[in-house]
């Protein structure tokens, strides 16, 4: 099961898709995705419901969030209401260690994502400051990745074992399965993600 | 010029491509009447000196290349909404490409959506998009 973990619908500030117009670009440029995750900026979106959509299109839709750091940006998947109580997602310098340790702690999974990218990726702040405990995961294949950004990210991955996941990071329709994750196993919510990315049993895959 | 028909349009379908000229001269031309003559517009090694790679190309004329590329397509068409994010310089004196796809259709009042974006030499996108227009 190929899934976009890492995607931005107008509900972030600068995104420009609207969710439906992603399932139908889709399903009519045979974007070969099984489903994809809403991370939105500084927020989880709990309020939309997007069953509909995953029937009429057959696209699995899931919901994240992508926080700020002071190592840089990070999606969480598994947002619950424990999460939503444990830290502030709309503050832009959340320690990382919290997000890491709150989202263990609430059944969740934090990931930093973009890691080379200057100033919101983890890898100067981690050449800076060191590793944070607890990161097991990070983005190292990113749809809107420059010149050796996805490079470094994958470097930092070998140097300190994390495993790596893809994500398209769209913030506009088209953008949307550039880059994402295989899983060899089939994912029906949120909680079968964060499952799956703990066994670790997944690969990015990236088609730009 | 014929335009393109609504009723023929396809969610997925690309505009022509456009390379936009963004040299030095025609940058010049475009930041003197428009009162923005600065260095970082203008001159390569002043940009440099207040931290960026070169010279850019002013945003706003980005934003009006976009556009440009709609008209070419659809000569008579009439842009509701443009909406543009700045995600990294585009140089002057590069050479950018200008891509842009219908993403949605509305039949009532017969507008489409479209995606645009303009990439560098190395695909990498420097500023992206949405318009709405009626056709």
């Amino acid at each position: 099961m190929i899934l976009d973990l890492h995607n931005h619908s107008i509900k972030s500030d600068d995104g420009r898709a609207k969710v439906e117009n992603y399932c139908q670009w889709i399903r009519r440029r045979e974007v070969p995705i099984d489903g994809f995750v809403l991370t939105e900026h500084r927020q989880f979106d709990a309020d939309s419901d997007y069953r509909a959509l995953e029937d009429s299109f057959g696209i699995l839709i899931l919901k994240g969030s992508e926080v700020e750091t002071d190592y840089g940006h990070v999606l969480v998947f598994g947002v619950n209401e424990d999460l939503l109580h444990a830290f502030d997602f709309t503050r832009l310098d959340l320690p990382l260690a919290t997000v890491v340790r709150e989202s263990e702690r609430c059944g969740a999974i934090a990931v930093p994502c973009h890691p080379g990218r200057t100033r919101v990726g983890m890898c100067a702040h981690v050449e800076e400051r060191g590793p944070v405990e607890g990161v097991g995961i990070i983005e190292v294949l990113n749809g809107g990745s420059r010149g050796t950004e996805d490079h470094d990210a994958q470097a930092l991955a070998g140097k300190h074992g994390y495993a790596g996941i893809g994500g398209s990071d769209a913030h506009i329709v088209s953008h949307i399965g550039r880059c994402a994750t295989r899983f060899p196993r089939r994912i029906k919510s949120e909680e079968d993600l964060v499952a799956a990315l703990r066994e670790g049993k997944y690969e990015a895959v990236s088609w730009t | 010029m014929a335009g393109p028909s609504f009723d023929d349009l396809e969610v997925g379908d690309e505009l022509p491509e456009f390379k936009p000229d963004v040299s030095m001269e025609r940058i010049r031309l475009f930041v003197g009447p428009s009162g923005m003559a600065a260095g970082r517009f203008t001159d390569h090694e002043a940009a440099r000196k207040e931290g960026l790679p070169g010279a850019i190309v002013p945003g706003i004329l980005s934003a009006g290349i976009l556009a440009g590329l709609i008209h070419r397509w659809a000569p008579g068409s009439r842009i509701r909404q443009i909406d543009t994010v700045f995600r990294a310089p585009v140089l002057v004196d590069s050479h950018p490409l200008c891509r842009s796809v219908v993403t949605d259709k509305d039949e009532s009042d017969r507008t489409v959506e479209v995606d645009l974006t303009i990439t560098n030499e190395q695909g990498e996108t420097r500023v992206m998009g949405t318009a709405r227009v009626e056709l």
